[in-house]
């Protein structure tokens, strides 16, 4: 205990202020040539630390493996960041101190507040491309965003890709109703309405829409209120864990077969770990193949090497992990098609190679080829809680939506 | 109007009010006793559910085991925040002691995620499962079963408050510091006393709130929505914390259920602003006349 505890310190204290991740493998070669820096403001504390923390973990892992193989175009890559505690004033702080300091051309945020916040020097600075942890539909607006994207579908798309799913299961033109349990977060409210005019062109009747405070809160009022209408299927977004255990604990304890769903951030196995037996059934979208899923591909299997190599006590590694290294997949394939085209590293030039992106194969991370649109990756698939094995399922085959 | 909702919904608020009175009763004998403001019982109600989640969790113990050893583990961290950190405070002015429980919940925070990591848990389901009905009302069991928890703790506070020595003694020390003294009290371990008593009803709440909500490093926020009923029910009121705890937790459930989540909050701090107009020592606070 004592010994894990030293550990455990040794690791934090380690990642308290300004952390500086270089590639330990690089060829000498690469050495030599000019680093290219991937900027960060991580949430290492704070409310969103669970996630900070393994994405982080997973931006410093691709850095290892990236120089490993000789870094971007031969020049090594070196990870650069600071701890945001999830607060949109010291995200900005870093990346002013970072950007003061070094020369990103891609930069990795931790909140869709801090890159909304940013956007109007972002986009004076033409000097950096932009994604992060925000998956926020207002970011697919490439003339407000023009140098920010999102490294899988926004929340409204994700929400798309749900609710077709519903539709499918309607039978004979008997559609199921939906309620959307949200939380009071800007994060939270993002792809409501969009999603709400998405059903009405499906012909899904939205029941009930609730509105919670987000993490430990009592819900049983609001399982009242879904009691009455009865929905087919709830949809949480918003959510890590918290309160969406209760409402499917009270919901099946008052008898009700309602079927449940969630978005990016609510479909991590950390819902299996710790919900048990009761998670069972619980369905999400996940745009990319999780850590333990039977899928394999030259990249997923390079990602599960590397993490094995960097931390073999770790075992699985969350979603957060992957969808950092995916982000960091991405700023490698961005500023390398722009070398390759022979231009510099702006702004203007990195988001041009971005929408140039098609049909790309991303060596298993996702599941098909997948091609840009309005600066994000529209694509996802249907996983679902097998509990007694401890793992999602896929129940759907991969959406693109167009 | 639908009243059978209204009366699931009245019943399902009044019971949670029931736990809000219980961590507001845990900060009221703490400021009665000392005059401290303790912006640390948050995460005192945190670390205990954390304890818990060891014990129950980690080491598989049975909750009937668990819920004590944690609950003990929350108070004794109350007395020794106390006799380490607050009492060499005594006499500074109340805004460093308010500050020394602002750093102390932040060490706590941080405490908690070297141990326990930043993830959000779950606490081991040791509440029956069964649904509650009272006639036709539905209530939720853990809120059901958390509720008479927190009130046979209420009820053996009050008891001890009235009938033994050391309750007299509190409520004596509470009354006047320098009779108390002068009568033999020994009112530094009066101090010491009244932070291991708010810090177990914490844990109590804490645990039972925790139990129904989940647990994370920011667990400890709810202490803000407390500070709400105690500022209404009156800062330094063992009454106006049960009536101010039941009727906060009424009011904010209500508002949700009928105006939208979005709205508790600003239903309850509404009240508040009302209550700090017309009765600013809040609803049984005590008035204290300053001449200068």
């Amino acid at each position: 205990m004592f010994n894990q505890l030293m550990q455990k310190g040794r690791q934090l204290a380690g990642i308290g202020s300004l952390v500086t991740a270089l590639g330990l493998a690089a060829p000498a070669l690469a050495q030599d040539k000019e680093p290219i820096v991937f900027g960060g403001s991580i949430p290492l504390s704070g409310v969103f630390a669970f996630a900070g923390i393994h994405g982080h973990a997973g931006l410093t892992d691709y850095t290892d493996w990236i120089n490993s193989q000789g870094g971007i175009d031969g020049r090594p890559v070196q990870y650069v960041m600071e701890d945001t505690a999830y607060e949109v004033d010291r995200s900005v702080a870093a990346f002013k101190k970072i950007t003061g300091s070094y020369s990103p051309p891609v930069y990795y945020g931790d909140s869709t507040g801090f890159m909304k916040s940013i956007a109007s020097e972002l986009n004076s600075m033409n000097s950096m491309l932009m994604s992060g942890a925000s998956f926020a539909t207002a970011l697919t607006d490439n003339e407000q965003y023009p140098y920010q994207f999102i490294p899988g579908p926004s929340y409204s798309q994700m929400f798309g890709i749900i609710l077709e799913y519903i539709a499918s299961e309607g039978e004979g033109g008997d559609m199921p109703t939906v309620a959307f349990v949200y939380s009071d977060t800007e994060f939270g409210k993002d792809p409501i309405e969009n999603s709400k005019a998405r059903a009405a062109e499906l012909g899904i009747d939205v029941v009930e829409e609730i509105v919670t405070k987000p993490g430990s809160v009592d819900v049983s009022a609001e399982v009242l209120k879904l009691r009455r209408v009865r929905p087919d299927y709830v949809v949480f977004h918003g959510y890590v864990l918290s309160p969406i255990n209760e409402f499917m604990v009270q919901m099946r304890q008052m008898g009700l077969d309602t079927k449940f769903m969630g978005t990016f951030w609510s479909s991590d196995k950390l819902i299996i770990d710790k919900m048990g037996k009761d998670a069972d059934g619980y369905m999400g979208i996940m745009p990319y193949n999780y850590y333990d899923a039977e899928e394999s591909g030259p990249m997923l299997d390079a990602l599960r090497a590397q993490a094995e190599k960097s931390d073999p006590e770790a075992g699985y590694r969350p979603t957060a992990y992957i969808q950092a290294w995916f982000n960091a997949m991405v700023w490698t394939e961005v500023i390398q098609r722009t070398l390759d085209a022979g231009k510099e590293l702006t702004g203007d030039n990195m988001a041009e190679a971005l929408a140039s992106i098609k049909d790309w194969d991303t060596g298993g991370i996702m599941g098909i080829p997948v091609t840009v649109k309005d600066m994000s990756f529209p694509v996802g698939r249907i996983w679902r809680v097998n509990a007694a094995e401890g793992r999602y399922e896929p129940v759907s085959d991969w959406i693109h939506l167009d | 109007m639908d009243w059978l909702f209204f009366g699931e919904i009245s019943l399902a608020g009044l019971a949670m009010g029931g736990l809000y009175a219980l961590i507001a009763l845990g900060f009221v004998i703490i400021y009665k006793a000392t005059r401290v403001i303790n912006f640390a019982i948050g995460e005192i109600m945190m670390f205990a559910a954390y304890l818990f989640l060891a014990f129950a969790g980690g080491m598989e113990m049975s909750p009937w085991v668990a819920v004590p050893l944690a609950v003990l583990g929350g108070a004794l961290l109350g007395g020794v925040i106390e006799k380490t950190m607050i009492r060499p405070m005594l006499g500074e002015s109340p805004i460093a002691v308010v500050m020394v429980t602002i750093g102390i919940a932040s060490i706590l925070v941080g405490l908690v995620e070297l141990i326990w990591t930043a993830d959000p848990q779950l606490l081991p389901s040791f509440l029956p499962r069964q649904p509650v009905f009272i006639g036709e009302l539905y209530l939720a069991p853990k809120i059901a079963y958390g509720f008479l928890i927190g009130m046979a703790v209420l009820v053996i506070y009050l008891l001890y408050f009235r009938f033994s020595r050391g309750g007299v003694a509190l409520r004596a020390t509470a009354s006047d510091q320098a009779a108390a003294y002068s009568m033999g009290i020994n009112v530094r371990r009066v101090f010491n006393l009244a932070w291991v008593f708010g810090s177990l009803a914490a844990s109590v709440a804490g645990i039972l709130v925790a139990a129904t909500g989940g647990l994370s490093p920011q667990f400890g926020i709810i202490g803000l929505s407390v500070l709400v009923v105690v500022i209404v029910g009156g800062l330094d009121s063992i009454l106006g914390a049960l009536v101010a705890g039941v009727f906060i937790g009424w009011l904010e459930t209500v508002a949700g259920a009928y105006l939208g989540g979005e709205y508790r909050m600003p239903a309850t701090f509404a009240v508040l602003a009302v209550i700090l107009v017309f009765k600013p020592y809040g609803l049984f606070g005590t008035h204290e006349i300053e001449r200068v």
